[in-house]
């Protein structure tokens, strides 16, 4: 279980990294390509200001770098991550400055630092107005996604890539 | 600047969280024309990832009256149902649960009760606040939880959450009242009691 502003990453076959119930906050899952490794970072907002005592993976600057650390420390090449984003739903629409898509601001910034880094998204399930719960199998590199009353669905494999566009 | 609230502070927050919730217990009651009872209140001041546990089944499935508060302090309420408790207080007002009419409903009882909390909360610290008009949804507990949490979370990792429990007597419906204020709100509200950050 990964969360608010948790990462973790995990090599071991039969574990399974899970989020329950993302709203505005962004999952970030990183797979490697050719092996049973993965990672996953429950992100809560886009940028720490500069900031470095909170949570690593809560602000979206500090939590891709770290999780991309960690996945290299675990032997992940660079050129064979791919991404997934899962999350960022925007769950009121409350006129406040603070609160203003969240979501949507997070998502962004997780792309901006993705992209800083060189990686591409491979798979998204992210905006609208519902929470979702993802599930990151390590062994066969499978990422599901939950919506409440909905089915679950498969978002990316390992061996297939992207399954659908959410 | 992470920091936690020792227990004299806490203590406070869930006397005024426990007045708050028996103003509001009163408007329901007399909504309804049946007693309401409320629970001892907690009052919670835990890392963020804590409070969304402690808020409950992560997945359970809610409808949250979600309103949020602007004036001297930002804040939010949060009337949380679970959907038995939905039906049976829909039906306690003689709405279908399911219909456009139930969901308005709720939002009006959210309105009502957040309003008699704040209220209750305004008299004690004179602070000046305002609720806005509510919203409902309905998803995943700890997706609402975590939405609320994160709009306050920029400035600390630890979440204050007021959490009581509303319980219709003579009907199998209760409902949790939470208020989450954003961290400077917190200080705000022990300032104006007399007890200073």
């Amino acid at each position: 279980m990964v969360r608010m502003g948790e990462l973790s990453v995990s090599s071991t076959p039969g574990h399974v990294l899970a989020t329950i119930g993302l709203g505005s906050c962004i999952g970030l899952v990183l797979l490697e390509a050719s092996r049973p490794l993965a990672g996953l970072a429950h992100i809560v907002l886009p940028s720490s200001n500069g900031g470095s005592d909170a949570a690593i993976g809560k602000f979206a600057d500090r939590a891709v770098p770290a999780l991309l650390e960690e996945m290299a420390a675990r032997g992940a090449r660079r050129s064979r991550l791919r991404a997934v984003l899962v999350g960022g739903a925007q769950m009121f629409s409350l006129d406040t400055a603070s609160t203003l898509n969240i979501g949507q601001r997070n998502e962004q910034a997780v792309r901006e630092a993705l992209t800083d880094a060189g990686l591409p998204v491979h798979a998204a399930a992210t905006g609208g107005n519902k929470g979702r719960t993802v599930r990151v199998y390590v062994d066969s590199g499978r990422v599901t996604v939950k919506v409440p009353g909905e089915a679950e669905v498969e978002l990316f494999s390992r061996t297939e890539g992207a399954k659908v566009s959410l | 600047m992470t920091k936690t609230y020792p227990e004299i502070k806490l203590d406070a927050l869930r006397e005024v969280a426990n007045i708050g919730s028996g103003t509001a217990a009163t408007a329901l009651s007399v909504m309804l024309g049946r007693p309401v009872n409320i629970s001892v209140p907690t009052a919670l001041a835990l890392p963020l990832a804590d409070v969304v546990d402690a808020a409950g089944p992560p997945d359970a499935l809610v409808t949250a009256v979600v309103l949020p508060l602007f004036g001297d302090l930002q804040a939010t309420a949060l009337l949380l149902f679970a959907p038995e408790d939905r039906a049976s207080l829909c039906n306690l007002l003689g709405v279908d649960p399911d219909s456009d009419m139930g969901l308005s409903a709720l939002a009006e009882i959210g309105n009502i009760l957040g309003s008699a909390y704040i209220r209750a909360l305004t008299m004690m610290t004179s602070l000046e606040l305002e609720p806005r008009p509510p919203q409902t949804t309905t998803d995943m507990l700890a997706a609402i939880v975590s939405t609320v949490l994160a709009a306050g979370a920029e400035e600390t990792d630890i979440a204050l959450l007021l959490d009581s429990e509303l319980m219709v007597e003579g009907a199998e419906c209760s409902l949790s009242f939470m208020l989450a204020p954003g961290k400077d709100g917190v200080d705000e509200i022990l300032a104006r009691l007399g007890l200073d950050a």
